[in-house]
Protein backbone atom coordinates (compact mmCIF):
# COMPACT_ATOMS: atom_id res chain seq x y z
CA UNK A 1 0.00 0.00 0.00
CA UNK A 2 2.75 2.01 1.34
CA UNK A 3 4.71 1.94 -2.11
CA UNK A 4 1.85 2.42 -4.34
CA UNK A 5 0.69 6.05 -2.73
CA UNK A 6 4.44 6.77 -3.39
CA UNK A 7 4.28 5.47 -7.00
CA UNK A 8 0.91 7.77 -7.39
CA UNK A 9 2.72 10.65 -6.14
CA UNK A 10 5.77 10.48 -7.76
CA UNK A 11 4.42 12.14 -10.76
CA UNK A 12 3.43 15.50 -8.72
CA UNK A 13 6.56 15.34 -7.55
CA UNK A 14 8.39 15.40 -10.65
CA UNK A 15 6.35 18.05 -12.35
CA UNK A 16 7.13 20.50 -9.18
CA UNK A 17 11.04 19.22 -9.59
CA UNK A 18 10.58 20.44 -13.11
CA UNK A 19 9.12 23.68 -12.47
CA UNK A 20 11.05 24.48 -9.83
CA UNK A 21 14.48 23.92 -11.76
CA UNK A 22 12.74 25.63 -15.23
CA UNK A 23 12.64 28.70 -12.75
CA UNK A 24 15.22 29.25 -11.17
CA UNK A 25 17.24 29.55 -14.38
CA UNK A 26 19.92 28.42 -16.50
CA UNK A 27 22.60 28.35 -14.23
CA UNK A 28 21.25 25.49 -11.96
CA UNK A 29 20.52 23.56 -14.60
CA UNK A 30 23.89 23.69 -15.90
CA UNK A 31 24.81 22.07 -12.43
CA UNK A 32 22.36 19.35 -13.11
CA UNK A 33 23.25 18.67 -16.23
CA UNK A 34 22.63 14.63 -17.37
CA UNK A 35 21.37 12.73 -14.26
CA UNK A 36 21.74 8.90 -14.13
CA UNK A 37 18.14 7.50 -14.49
CA UNK A 38 16.27 7.55 -11.73
CA UNK A 39 16.43 3.68 -9.85
CA UNK A 40 12.80 2.63 -9.80
CA UNK A 41 13.74 -1.49 -9.37
CA UNK A 42 16.65 -3.43 -7.56
CA UNK A 43 16.82 -7.53 -8.13
CA UNK A 44 18.21 -9.02 -5.85
CA UNK A 45 20.47 -12.30 -6.57
CA UNK A 46 21.30 -15.19 -3.99
CA UNK A 47 23.94 -16.89 -5.68
CA UNK A 48 23.80 -20.73 -6.56
CA UNK A 49 20.59 -22.64 -5.34
CA UNK A 50 18.74 -26.70 -5.59
CA UNK A 51 21.57 -29.13 -7.41
CA UNK A 52 23.94 -26.23 -7.31
CA UNK A 53 24.82 -25.61 -4.20
CA UNK A 54 28.19 -23.25 -4.31
CA UNK A 55 31.17 -23.53 -2.04
CA UNK A 56 30.29 -25.84 0.68
CA UNK A 57 32.46 -25.24 4.46
CA UNK A 58 34.24 -28.06 7.09
CA UNK A 59 31.05 -27.46 9.38
CA UNK A 60 28.69 -28.46 6.30
CA UNK A 61 27.53 -24.51 5.59
CA UNK A 62 26.57 -24.53 1.95
CA UNK A 63 26.76 -21.26 0.17
CA UNK A 64 23.49 -21.49 -1.73
CA UNK A 65 21.58 -21.48 1.95
CA UNK A 66 23.59 -18.26 3.23
CA UNK A 67 23.28 -16.30 0.20
CA UNK A 68 19.34 -16.84 -0.14
CA UNK A 69 19.34 -15.74 4.15
CA UNK A 70 21.18 -12.72 3.39
CA UNK A 71 19.23 -11.89 0.06
CA UNK A 72 15.83 -12.26 1.79
CA UNK A 73 17.01 -9.80 4.40
CA UNK A 74 18.38 -7.47 2.01
CA UNK A 75 15.08 -7.19 0.51
CA UNK A 76 12.94 -6.72 3.48
CA UNK A 77 15.54 -3.82 4.36
CA UNK A 78 14.92 -2.06 0.77
CA UNK A 79 11.33 -2.27 1.15
CA UNK A 80 10.85 -1.28 4.04
CA UNK A 81 12.93 1.68 3.65
CA UNK A 82 13.13 2.81 0.26
CA UNK A 83 9.80 1.93 -0.60
CA UNK A 84 11.26 0.70 -4.38
CA UNK A 85 10.26 -2.81 -6.06
CA UNK A 86 12.60 -5.59 -5.08
CA UNK A 87 12.52 -8.99 -7.32
CA UNK A 88 14.74 -11.74 -6.71
CA UNK A 89 15.84 -14.40 -8.80
CA UNK A 90 15.50 -16.81 -6.52
CA UNK A 91 13.56 -17.03 -3.09
CA UNK A 92 13.60 -20.68 -2.38
CA UNK A 93 15.99 -23.36 -2.49
CA UNK A 94 15.97 -23.60 -7.18
CA UNK A 95 18.42 -24.14 -9.69
CA UNK A 96 18.39 -20.85 -11.69
CA UNK A 97 20.75 -20.69 -14.83
CA UNK A 98 22.88 -17.46 -15.19
CA UNK A 99 21.23 -16.35 -18.29
CA UNK A 100 18.04 -16.48 -16.45
CA UNK A 101 19.51 -14.31 -13.78
CA UNK A 102 20.24 -11.83 -15.76
CA UNK A 103 16.90 -11.96 -17.85
CA UNK A 104 15.17 -11.57 -14.56
CA UNK A 105 16.83 -8.39 -13.91
CA UNK A 106 16.56 -6.89 -17.90
CA UNK A 107 12.79 -8.18 -17.94
CA UNK A 108 11.97 -6.33 -14.62
CA UNK A 109 13.75 -3.37 -15.77
CA UNK A 110 16.02 -3.38 -12.74
CA UNK A 111 18.39 0.05 -11.97
CA UNK A 112 20.61 -2.25 -10.08
CA UNK A 113 21.60 -5.63 -9.42
CA UNK A 114 22.73 -7.01 -6.48
CA UNK A 115 24.72 -10.35 -6.91
CA UNK A 116 25.56 -12.19 -2.96
CA UNK A 117 27.87 -14.87 -2.59
CA UNK A 118 30.06 -16.59 -0.13
CA UNK A 119 33.31 -16.91 -1.09
CA UNK A 120 35.74 -20.29 -0.88
CA UNK A 121 39.31 -21.04 -1.93
CA UNK A 122 41.55 -24.16 -1.33
CA UNK A 123 43.43 -22.31 1.38
CA UNK A 124 41.78 -22.47 4.54
CA UNK A 125 43.32 -19.46 5.87
CA UNK A 126 41.79 -17.10 2.87
CA UNK A 127 39.08 -14.30 4.73
CA UNK A 128 37.67 -11.34 4.36
CA UNK A 129 35.31 -9.64 2.10
CA UNK A 130 35.56 -7.98 -1.32
CA UNK A 131 33.26 -6.68 -4.05
CA UNK A 132 33.63 -7.71 -7.94
CA UNK A 133 32.20 -5.70 -11.24
CA UNK A 134 32.76 -7.22 -14.61
CA UNK A 135 36.17 -7.05 -16.24
CA UNK A 136 35.64 -6.83 -19.99
CA UNK A 137 38.71 -9.58 -20.88
CA UNK A 138 38.12 -7.97 -24.58
CA UNK A 139 39.62 -8.70 -28.16
CA UNK A 140 40.27 -5.68 -30.21
CA UNK A 141 37.66 -6.08 -32.01
CA UNK A 142 34.96 -6.77 -29.16
CA UNK A 143 36.97 -3.25 -27.39
CA UNK A 144 35.50 -1.37 -30.55
CA UNK A 145 32.09 -2.53 -30.10
CA UNK A 146 32.00 -1.85 -26.38
CA UNK A 147 33.42 1.68 -26.66
CA UNK A 148 30.25 2.30 -29.05
CA UNK A 149 27.66 0.92 -26.28
CA UNK A 150 29.50 2.63 -23.85
CA UNK A 151 28.84 5.93 -25.51
CA UNK A 152 25.35 4.63 -26.60
CA UNK A 153 24.18 3.49 -23.30
CA UNK A 154 20.52 5.11 -23.31
CA UNK A 155 19.63 3.54 -26.72
CA UNK A 156 20.99 0.03 -24.90
CA UNK A 157 17.14 -0.42 -22.99
CA UNK A 158 15.53 -0.13 -26.70
CA UNK A 159 17.81 -2.22 -28.75
CA UNK A 160 18.28 -5.10 -26.78
CA UNK A 161 14.80 -7.10 -26.67
CA UNK A 162 15.37 -10.25 -24.91
CA UNK A 163 12.33 -11.57 -26.81
CA UNK A 164 14.04 -11.21 -30.56
CA UNK A 165 15.70 -14.30 -32.04
CA UNK A 166 18.24 -12.06 -34.03
CA UNK A 167 21.47 -13.02 -33.76
CA UNK A 168 23.18 -9.41 -33.55
CA UNK A 169 20.55 -8.81 -30.87
CA UNK A 170 21.16 -11.69 -28.95
CA UNK A 171 25.23 -10.84 -28.68
CA UNK A 172 24.20 -7.15 -27.32
CA UNK A 173 22.11 -8.69 -24.81
CA UNK A 174 25.35 -11.02 -23.79
CA UNK A 175 27.43 -8.24 -23.28
CA UNK A 176 24.82 -5.72 -22.36
CA UNK A 177 26.84 -5.09 -18.72
CA UNK A 178 29.96 -3.56 -20.97
CA UNK A 179 27.61 -0.29 -21.48
CA UNK A 180 27.59 -0.05 -17.03
CA UNK A 181 31.07 -0.98 -16.28
CA UNK A 182 31.71 2.65 -14.54
CA UNK A 183 28.40 2.50 -12.85
CA UNK A 184 29.19 -0.58 -11.58
CA UNK A 185 32.46 0.47 -10.30
CA UNK A 186 30.82 3.08 -8.64
CA UNK A 187 28.70 0.56 -6.90
CA UNK A 188 31.49 -1.60 -6.02
CA UNK A 189 33.04 1.04 -4.19
CA UNK A 190 30.20 2.13 -1.80
CA UNK A 191 28.85 -1.29 -0.75
CA UNK A 192 32.70 -2.59 -0.26
CA UNK A 193 33.77 0.57 1.53
CA UNK A 194 30.02 -0.39 3.97
CA UNK A 195 31.07 -3.91 3.74
CA UNK A 196 34.09 -3.08 5.50
CA UNK A 197 32.54 -0.12 7.73
CA UNK A 198 30.47 -2.82 9.24
CA UNK A 199 31.29 -6.64 9.39
CA UNK A 200 34.62 -6.28 10.94
CA UNK A 201 36.38 -9.14 8.59
CA UNK A 202 39.11 -8.27 5.76
CA UNK A 203 39.60 -5.40 3.48
CA UNK A 204 39.69 -7.59 0.51
CA UNK A 205 38.67 -4.20 -1.59
CA UNK A 206 37.21 -4.11 -4.77
CA UNK A 207 38.39 -6.05 -7.81
CA UNK A 208 37.18 -6.98 -11.27
CA UNK A 209 36.35 -10.54 -12.59
CA UNK A 210 34.87 -12.15 -15.87
CA UNK A 211 31.86 -13.37 -13.77
CA UNK A 212 28.77 -15.15 -16.18
CA UNK A 213 26.06 -13.91 -13.69
CA UNK A 214 26.87 -10.28 -14.74
CA UNK A 215 27.71 -9.76 -18.45
CA UNK A 216 23.98 -9.91 -19.53
CA UNK A 217 23.18 -7.46 -17.15
CA UNK A 218 21.62 -4.41 -17.99
CA UNK A 219 22.16 -2.47 -15.75
CA UNK A 220 24.89 -1.26 -12.79
CA UNK A 221 25.92 -4.98 -11.45
CA UNK A 222 28.13 -6.02 -8.90
CA UNK A 223 28.81 -9.29 -6.97
CA UNK A 224 29.62 -9.39 -3.25
CA UNK A 225 31.80 -12.50 -1.81
CA UNK A 226 30.94 -11.47 2.25
CA UNK A 227 33.34 -13.53 3.86
CA UNK A 228 34.85 -16.65 3.21
CA UNK A 229 32.96 -20.09 3.82
CA UNK A 230 36.78 -22.15 2.85
CA UNK A 231 37.38 -20.57 6.49
CA UNK A 232 35.91 -22.11 9.80
CA UNK A 233 35.90 -18.64 11.23
CA UNK A 234 34.17 -17.03 9.01
CA UNK A 235 32.12 -19.72 8.11
CA UNK A 236 30.84 -19.72 11.75
CA UNK A 237 29.91 -16.03 11.15
CA UNK A 238 28.23 -16.52 7.63
CA UNK A 239 25.75 -19.02 9.54
CA UNK A 240 25.31 -16.71 11.55
CA UNK A 241 21.93 -14.52 11.62
CA UNK A 242 23.37 -11.46 13.32
CA UNK A 243 26.74 -11.94 10.36
CA UNK A 244 23.59 -12.05 7.74
CA UNK A 245 22.09 -9.16 9.25
CA UNK A 246 24.96 -6.84 9.06
CA UNK A 247 26.20 -7.75 5.35
CA UNK A 248 22.98 -7.29 4.24
CA UNK A 249 23.04 -3.69 5.84
CA UNK A 250 26.00 -3.11 4.85
CA UNK A 251 24.78 -3.67 1.34
CA UNK A 252 21.92 -1.67 1.81
CA UNK A 253 23.69 1.40 2.92
CA UNK A 254 25.98 1.47 0.11
CA UNK A 255 23.06 1.33 -3.01
CA UNK A 256 21.07 3.69 -0.70
CA UNK A 257 24.46 5.89 -1.23
CA UNK A 258 25.05 4.72 -4.93
CA UNK A 259 21.00 6.17 -5.36
CA UNK A 260 21.38 9.24 -3.64
CA UNK A 261 24.60 10.41 -5.37
CA UNK A 262 22.49 9.76 -8.75
CA UNK A 263 19.68 11.71 -8.04
CA UNK B 1 17.20 -39.02 -94.08
CA UNK B 2 15.69 -38.11 -90.73
CA UNK B 3 16.54 -41.90 -89.64
CA UNK B 4 19.98 -41.83 -90.77
CA UNK B 5 20.18 -39.06 -89.14
CA UNK B 6 19.20 -40.45 -85.76
CA UNK B 7 21.36 -43.50 -86.57
CA UNK B 8 24.58 -40.92 -86.81
CA UNK B 9 23.53 -39.43 -83.30
CA UNK B 10 23.27 -42.32 -81.77
CA UNK B 11 26.66 -43.51 -82.30
CA UNK B 12 28.04 -40.07 -81.36
CA UNK B 13 26.46 -40.41 -78.21
CA UNK B 14 27.70 -43.55 -77.56
CA UNK B 15 31.40 -42.65 -78.33
CA UNK B 16 31.25 -39.76 -76.22
CA UNK B 17 31.16 -42.01 -72.80
CA UNK B 18 33.74 -44.52 -74.45
CA UNK B 19 36.17 -41.85 -74.98
CA UNK B 20 35.87 -39.78 -71.53
CA UNK B 21 36.80 -43.20 -70.40
CA UNK B 22 39.34 -44.27 -72.15
CA UNK B 23 40.98 -40.86 -71.38
CA UNK B 24 40.52 -41.69 -67.74
CA UNK B 25 42.31 -45.09 -67.89
CA UNK B 26 45.33 -43.69 -69.81
CA UNK B 27 45.57 -40.85 -66.90
CA UNK B 28 45.52 -44.02 -64.60
CA UNK B 29 47.50 -45.84 -66.18
CA UNK B 30 50.16 -43.14 -66.76
CA UNK B 31 50.14 -42.32 -63.29
CA UNK B 32 50.51 -45.74 -61.87
CA UNK B 33 53.85 -46.14 -64.63
CA UNK B 34 54.84 -43.06 -62.92
CA UNK B 35 54.00 -43.71 -59.30
CA UNK B 36 55.96 -47.39 -59.37
CA UNK B 37 58.97 -46.36 -61.91
CA UNK B 38 62.32 -45.57 -59.98
CA UNK B 39 63.07 -42.71 -58.70
CA UNK B 40 60.08 -41.45 -58.23
CA UNK B 41 59.93 -42.46 -54.22
CA UNK B 42 63.19 -40.39 -54.10
CA UNK B 43 61.42 -37.48 -55.18
CA UNK B 44 58.44 -37.78 -52.72
CA UNK B 45 61.33 -38.24 -50.06
CA UNK B 46 63.09 -35.21 -51.20
CA UNK B 47 59.88 -33.38 -51.17
CA UNK B 48 58.62 -34.23 -47.73
CA UNK B 49 62.42 -33.30 -46.52
CA UNK B 50 62.23 -29.99 -48.28
CA UNK B 51 59.04 -28.80 -47.20
CA UNK B 52 58.04 -30.20 -43.93
CA UNK B 53 60.27 -28.99 -40.63
CA UNK B 54 61.64 -31.68 -38.46
CA UNK B 55 61.25 -31.50 -34.93
CA UNK B 56 64.31 -31.14 -33.64
CA UNK B 57 64.59 -27.86 -36.36
CA UNK B 58 61.46 -26.27 -35.26
CA UNK B 59 62.39 -26.63 -31.22
CA UNK B 60 65.66 -24.68 -31.75
CA UNK B 61 68.31 -26.47 -29.97
CA UNK B 62 71.26 -28.24 -30.41
CA UNK B 63 70.87 -32.19 -29.41
CA UNK B 64 67.48 -32.35 -29.20
CA UNK B 65 67.41 -34.67 -26.54
CA UNK B 66 68.97 -33.13 -24.00
CA UNK B 67 67.20 -29.54 -24.79
CA UNK B 68 65.49 -28.21 -21.69
CA UNK B 69 64.22 -25.06 -21.09
CA UNK B 70 63.47 -23.34 -17.43
CA UNK B 71 59.38 -21.90 -17.50
CA UNK B 72 57.95 -19.50 -14.89
CA UNK B 73 54.75 -21.20 -13.41
CA UNK B 74 52.07 -19.45 -10.95
CA UNK B 75 51.36 -20.93 -7.37
CA UNK B 76 49.36 -19.91 -4.15
CA UNK B 77 51.08 -18.88 -1.40
CA UNK B 78 48.89 -19.27 2.34
CA UNK B 79 50.55 -15.82 3.45
CA UNK B 80 49.02 -13.40 0.92
CA UNK B 81 46.98 -16.31 -0.87
CA UNK B 82 48.30 -14.35 -4.13
CA UNK B 83 49.91 -16.52 -7.03
CA UNK B 84 53.89 -16.80 -7.14
CA UNK B 85 55.91 -17.00 -9.37
CA UNK B 86 58.00 -20.25 -9.65
CA UNK B 87 60.71 -21.15 -12.15
CA UNK B 88 60.92 -24.95 -13.24
CA UNK B 89 62.78 -26.92 -16.34
CA UNK B 90 60.61 -28.48 -18.74
CA UNK B 91 62.02 -30.32 -21.56
CA UNK B 92 61.92 -27.70 -24.96
CA UNK B 93 60.30 -28.31 -28.25
CA UNK B 94 59.75 -29.55 -31.11
CA UNK B 95 56.40 -27.07 -30.77
CA UNK B 96 55.00 -24.11 -28.20
CA UNK B 97 51.86 -25.87 -27.85
CA UNK B 98 54.21 -29.69 -26.78
CA UNK B 99 56.15 -27.22 -24.27
CA UNK B 100 52.95 -25.59 -23.39
CA UNK B 101 51.38 -29.02 -22.30
CA UNK B 102 54.38 -29.70 -20.40
CA UNK B 103 54.72 -26.86 -18.62
CA UNK B 104 50.69 -27.26 -17.60
CA UNK B 105 51.50 -30.58 -16.37
CA UNK B 106 53.69 -29.37 -13.99
CA UNK B 107 51.80 -26.56 -12.41
CA UNK B 108 49.58 -29.23 -11.95
CA UNK B 109 52.13 -31.52 -10.11
CA UNK B 110 52.07 -28.67 -7.97
CA UNK B 111 55.24 -26.46 -5.95
CA UNK B 112 58.73 -27.70 -5.33
CA UNK B 113 58.99 -24.68 -2.49
CA UNK B 114 55.91 -26.05 -0.18
CA UNK B 115 53.42 -23.73 -2.34
CA UNK B 116 49.58 -24.82 -3.61
CA UNK B 117 48.57 -25.68 -6.81
CA UNK B 118 45.32 -23.89 -7.38
CA UNK B 119 44.40 -26.89 -9.76
CA UNK B 120 43.54 -30.07 -8.46
CA UNK B 121 46.04 -32.84 -8.48
CA UNK B 122 44.17 -35.69 -10.54
CA UNK B 123 43.93 -33.06 -13.34
CA UNK B 124 44.99 -34.12 -16.72
CA UNK B 125 46.32 -31.75 -19.44
CA UNK B 126 44.69 -33.38 -23.22
CA UNK B 127 45.57 -30.92 -25.18
CA UNK B 128 46.79 -27.53 -25.87
CA UNK B 129 46.59 -26.25 -29.48
CA UNK B 130 48.28 -22.52 -30.41
CA UNK B 131 46.01 -21.04 -33.72
CA UNK B 132 48.03 -18.29 -35.65
CA UNK B 133 45.73 -15.43 -33.97
CA UNK B 134 47.60 -16.46 -30.91
CA UNK B 135 44.33 -18.18 -29.58
CA UNK B 136 45.19 -20.91 -27.22
CA UNK B 137 43.04 -23.70 -26.82
CA UNK B 138 43.87 -26.21 -23.50
CA UNK B 139 41.73 -29.01 -23.14
CA UNK B 140 41.53 -30.06 -19.34
CA UNK B 141 40.13 -33.39 -17.79
CA UNK B 142 36.90 -33.32 -16.19
CA UNK B 143 38.79 -33.53 -12.73
CA UNK B 144 39.52 -29.82 -13.25
CA UNK B 145 36.24 -28.69 -12.72
CA UNK B 146 35.57 -31.15 -9.89
CA UNK B 147 37.93 -31.63 -7.86
CA UNK B 148 38.16 -28.22 -5.38
CA UNK B 149 35.75 -26.67 -3.27
CA UNK B 150 34.15 -23.98 -5.41
CA UNK B 151 34.25 -20.51 -4.56
CA UNK B 152 34.71 -17.03 -6.78
CA UNK B 153 38.59 -16.85 -5.30
CA UNK B 154 39.23 -20.80 -6.06
CA UNK B 155 37.82 -20.22 -9.29
CA UNK B 156 39.67 -17.16 -10.16
CA UNK B 157 42.92 -18.61 -9.09
CA UNK B 158 42.86 -21.84 -10.87
CA UNK B 159 41.84 -20.11 -14.66
CA UNK B 160 44.70 -17.43 -14.09
CA UNK B 161 46.98 -20.02 -13.09
CA UNK B 162 46.37 -21.15 -16.40
CA UNK B 163 45.93 -18.29 -18.54
CA UNK B 164 49.25 -16.55 -16.73
CA UNK B 165 50.95 -19.32 -17.21
CA UNK B 166 50.79 -19.45 -21.08
CA UNK B 167 50.92 -15.92 -21.67
CA UNK B 168 54.12 -15.21 -19.67
CA UNK B 169 56.02 -17.94 -21.02
CA UNK B 170 55.32 -18.45 -25.13
CA UNK B 171 54.85 -15.87 -26.65
CA UNK B 172 52.69 -16.92 -29.19
CA UNK B 173 49.91 -17.39 -26.86
CA UNK B 174 47.75 -13.69 -26.11
CA UNK B 175 44.90 -15.25 -24.98
CA UNK B 176 43.45 -18.56 -23.60
CA UNK B 177 40.11 -20.66 -24.12
CA UNK B 178 39.92 -23.52 -21.53
CA UNK B 179 37.75 -26.58 -22.38
CA UNK B 180 36.69 -28.83 -20.17
CA UNK B 181 36.75 -32.62 -21.16
CA UNK B 182 36.72 -31.71 -24.84
CA UNK B 183 34.01 -29.39 -24.83
CA UNK B 184 33.01 -25.92 -23.66
CA UNK B 185 31.64 -25.50 -19.92
CA UNK B 186 30.05 -22.22 -18.96
CA UNK B 187 31.81 -22.03 -15.25
CA UNK B 188 33.60 -24.24 -13.15
CA UNK B 189 31.30 -23.83 -10.38
CA UNK B 190 28.79 -21.10 -11.02
CA UNK B 191 31.32 -17.47 -11.07
CA UNK B 192 34.10 -17.81 -13.62
CA UNK B 193 33.07 -17.59 -17.35
CA UNK B 194 34.64 -20.13 -19.03
CA UNK B 195 32.86 -19.47 -22.27
CA UNK B 196 35.10 -16.00 -23.48
CA UNK B 197 38.89 -16.03 -24.57
CA UNK B 198 40.77 -15.03 -21.30
CA UNK B 199 43.46 -12.32 -21.12
CA UNK B 200 46.17 -12.81 -18.76
CA UNK B 201 45.64 -10.83 -15.24
CA UNK B 202 48.67 -10.50 -13.49
CA UNK B 203 46.79 -8.59 -10.41
CA UNK B 204 46.20 -12.14 -9.12
CA UNK B 205 50.27 -12.33 -9.18
CA UNK B 206 52.15 -11.10 -5.87
CA UNK B 207 55.18 -8.56 -6.93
Amino acid sequence: MKSRTHRRALPAVLTLAVLAVAAAGPALRAGQAAPAPRVQTIVIDPGHGGLETGAKGALGNLEKDITLAIGLKLKALVERNLGLAVFMTRDRDVDVSNENRAAIANNHKAGLFISIHANGSVQRKAAGSETFFLSLNATDEETRRLAYLENNSSELQTRIDPSTEDDLMMILWDMAQTAYIKQSGRLAELVQTELDAMLGTRNRGIKQAPFKVLTGVACPAILVEAAFISNPDEERKLASDAFQSRVAEAIYRGLVRFIRAGE
Amino acid sequence: MAANDRRRKKRAALSRPALVLGGLALVLAVLIVVFFSDGTEEKVKRFIDANVPKPAEAGGGAGPAAASRTVTLFFLADADDLLHKEARDIAAGPTAADEAERALAELVKGSERGLVSPLPAQTKVRQVFIGADGLATVDLSREFAEGFAYGSTAELAAVYAVVDTLVFNFAPVKRVVILVEGAEKETLGGHVDLTRAFLPDYSLVAR
